[in-house]
């Protein structure tokens, strides 16, 4: 027993303390989240771009059709654009947008991390269009008519009504798709990048012990991931009772 | 050279087709500055959509919405029955039509071709020459008033209030103000407050609209609209959502308004608003207006048996 207490606190030693290991946990930690986080915004902005044009374009498309003109036709050619980029980032692999991004278009790019929040940025604001779009069309249509009989235009309607109200349905779920996004870019070490997967790693190839530093990223992400979903647990039920 | 006195909204032919159900079939009325129009008529007669139709929350098929000289529909010239009517495409159809010898009236076929060829996109010959499209921009700005300002001007209270969630009661009212007409904050919210004043609400300024009973709601909707200063108020069934106790508060606000002279269109089931504050009563059924007078001979004479059978039903 004693035994293996002193082994354990060895491995410890070893891993974590020896050369001052556990830093570059902490600086993987550290990639991580700044990946995620801003990832997360970037998602969120072009989220909401998409899809405002895709809702817009559902709901005026048809009539403005009728209508003809060559606005209608640069209308209905960004939807398409739109579209495809849902089909092509949701239609591949994380790992591969970013082994594209980082290999083939910033190829000489030497900020990595940059890289890295484009790629999941880019990628999570796919996921995040077709979130905000669904949150958009549970706005009851009555806040838009009022909107529109006060004499606002369509965009303005959306910008100061439609888009706030949203954003408060859409909230708890905006959350999650952090959560998950803070695990995906577990891959980023695939391009070089130190975050905290690639952290663990870099240990156990100095130290050939597998055990303690994987263990150690796991037990960090599922603790970071805990708190979190408890968070939007208390922000969801918040968000049920304020009603407004 | 006699001044004429034009009406504050003037309907001329108004039709509304949603697919086949022909909601609304040729609906013509003049509504005066001052004027208190009470619409009433069945369930799924088309009220609604007649008053959607005049601030274009809903998009007439066919016909003509006139805020004073300024034409409000169609919101696109190209699609102006005038214009359609000029073109060769109406015009074949139109001969076609007329051989068939269906014994319908020149209007009713016009209405109808014209619904079609918007419907169906028949016509190919709106965007011919430079010329052509500067000759409908004159015609546009001569003749017409962009829908957004024309509902600057036209203001709407909901049977279900539609106050904005996201917003204090106090930033309800002001959004408009500031945003549209440009109002400063402190400008905005002087109007917003002395509004809230005048119906008993200022204490509420701050809360939020789920804070607010239907009442309160629906009387905070009416002065949102009011701080546009609007020409015309339209009303869709405001009482209809409301528990019962709270319709009275809500009438009183509508009969001030009418009081202090503003024009009004209101849908509404509540007869007694109709007889003792309307100028002039509505009977809308099956898409046309069957009936209209002052509500006394309206409601003492009603001539049409569909008008009669109604008012046995709803008094
Ligand atoms: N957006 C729409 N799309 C399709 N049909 C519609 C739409 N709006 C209204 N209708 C139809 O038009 C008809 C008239 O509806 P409208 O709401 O104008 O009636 P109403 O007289 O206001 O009735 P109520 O007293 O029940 O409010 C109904 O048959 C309705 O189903
Ligand atoms: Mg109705």
């Amino acid at each position: 027993m004693k035994d293996w207490f002193a082994d354990i606190a060895a491995q410890f030693k070893l891993n974590f303390i020896d050369g001052n290991r556990w830093q570059w946990l902490v600086e993987g930690f550290k990639t991580t989240l700044i990946i995620a986080f801003f990832a997360t915004i970037l998602g969120i902005l072009i989220g909401v771009l998409i899809a405002t044009i895709r809702s817009t374009y559902d709901k005026t498309g048809e009539s403005l059709k009728k209508r003809g003109g060559i606005g209608i036709k640069i209308f209905g050619f960004i939807d398409r654009i739109c579209k495809l980029y849902l089909t092509v980032i949701r239609g591949t692999p994380m790992v591969v947008q970013l082994l594209i991004m980082y290999f083939i278009i910033f190829k000489s790019s030497t900020k990595g991390t940059l890289v890295a929040v484009l790629s999941f940025g880019i990628n999570t604001g796919a996921y995040v269009a077709e979130i905000f779009r669904g949150g958009i069309m549970s706005v009851d249509n009555g806040q838009f008519e009022a909107g529109r009989s006060l004499g606002f235009n369509y965009i303005q309607t959306m910008i100061y009504i439609v888009i706030p109200q949203m954003f408060k349905i859409v909230l708890p779920t905006l959350c999650n798709e952090f959560i998950v996004l803070l695990k995906e870019t577990s891959v980023a070490g695939y391009v070089g990048i130190r975050d905290l997967t690639k952290a663990g790693d870099l240990i156990r190839g100095r130290t050939f012990s597998a055990f303690m530093p994987l263990i150690a990223v796991a037990l960090i992400y599922l603790t970071v991931v805990i708190i979190l979903t408890k968070l939007v647990g208390i922000l969801e039920r918040r968000l049920r009772r304020s009603d407004h | 050279m006699t001044t004429e006195k034009k009406a504050l909204i003037k309907v001329d032919g108004l039709y509304k087709y949603f697919g086949d159900n022909h909601v609304l079939k040729g609906i013509s009325a003049e509504i005066d500055a001052g004027e208190v129009v009470v619409v009433i008529g069945p369930s799924g007669s088309g009220k609604s959509t007649f008053l959607r139709c005049l601030n274009l929350l809903e998009e007439p098929t066919y016909g003509e919405v006139w805020l004073e000289d300024k034409l409000v529909t169609p919101v696109d010239p190209y699609l102006h029955p005038d214009i359609i009517e000029l073109s060769k495409t109406y015009q074949s159809l139109f001969a076609a039509e007329k051989a068939k010898n269906s014994g319908r009236s020149d209007e009713e076929i016009k209405a109808e071709l014209i619904a079609k060829i918007k419907s169906e996109d028949l016509l190919n010959e709106k965007h011919e020459g430079k010329a052509y499209k500067s000759l409908m921009k004159k015609i546009y700005n001569e003749n017409y008033i962009n829908v957004n300002l024309a509902r600057q001007k036209i203001g709407m209270v909901f049977q279900q209030f539609n106050l904005f969630a996201n917003l204090s009661i106090i930033d309800n009212i002001t959004l408009a103000p500031m945003k549209l007409l440009k109002l400063s904050k402190t400008e905005a919210e002087e109007r917003a407050k002395a509004l809230l004043d005048r119906i008993g609400l200022a204490d509420k300024a701050q809360a939020y609209p789920s804070q607010l009973s239907g009442g309160q709601k629906q009387r905070i909707a009416i002065v949102r609209a009011l701080a546009m200063n609007p020409d015309v108020m339209l009303f869709d069934e405001p009482t209809s959502a409301l528990d019962p106790e709270m319709v009275g508060e809500v009438l009183e606000v509508m009969k001030e308004l009418a009081k202090e002279g503003m024009t009004m269109v209101v849908v509404t089931h509540e007869m007694g608003f109709a007889r003792e504050v309307g100028t002039r009563v509505i009977f809308i059924d099956e898409g046309v207006i069957q009936e209209e007078n002052t509500p006394d001979a309206f409601f003492s004479n009603p001539e049409s048996p569909r008008l009669r059978d109604f008012l046995s039903k709803v008094l």
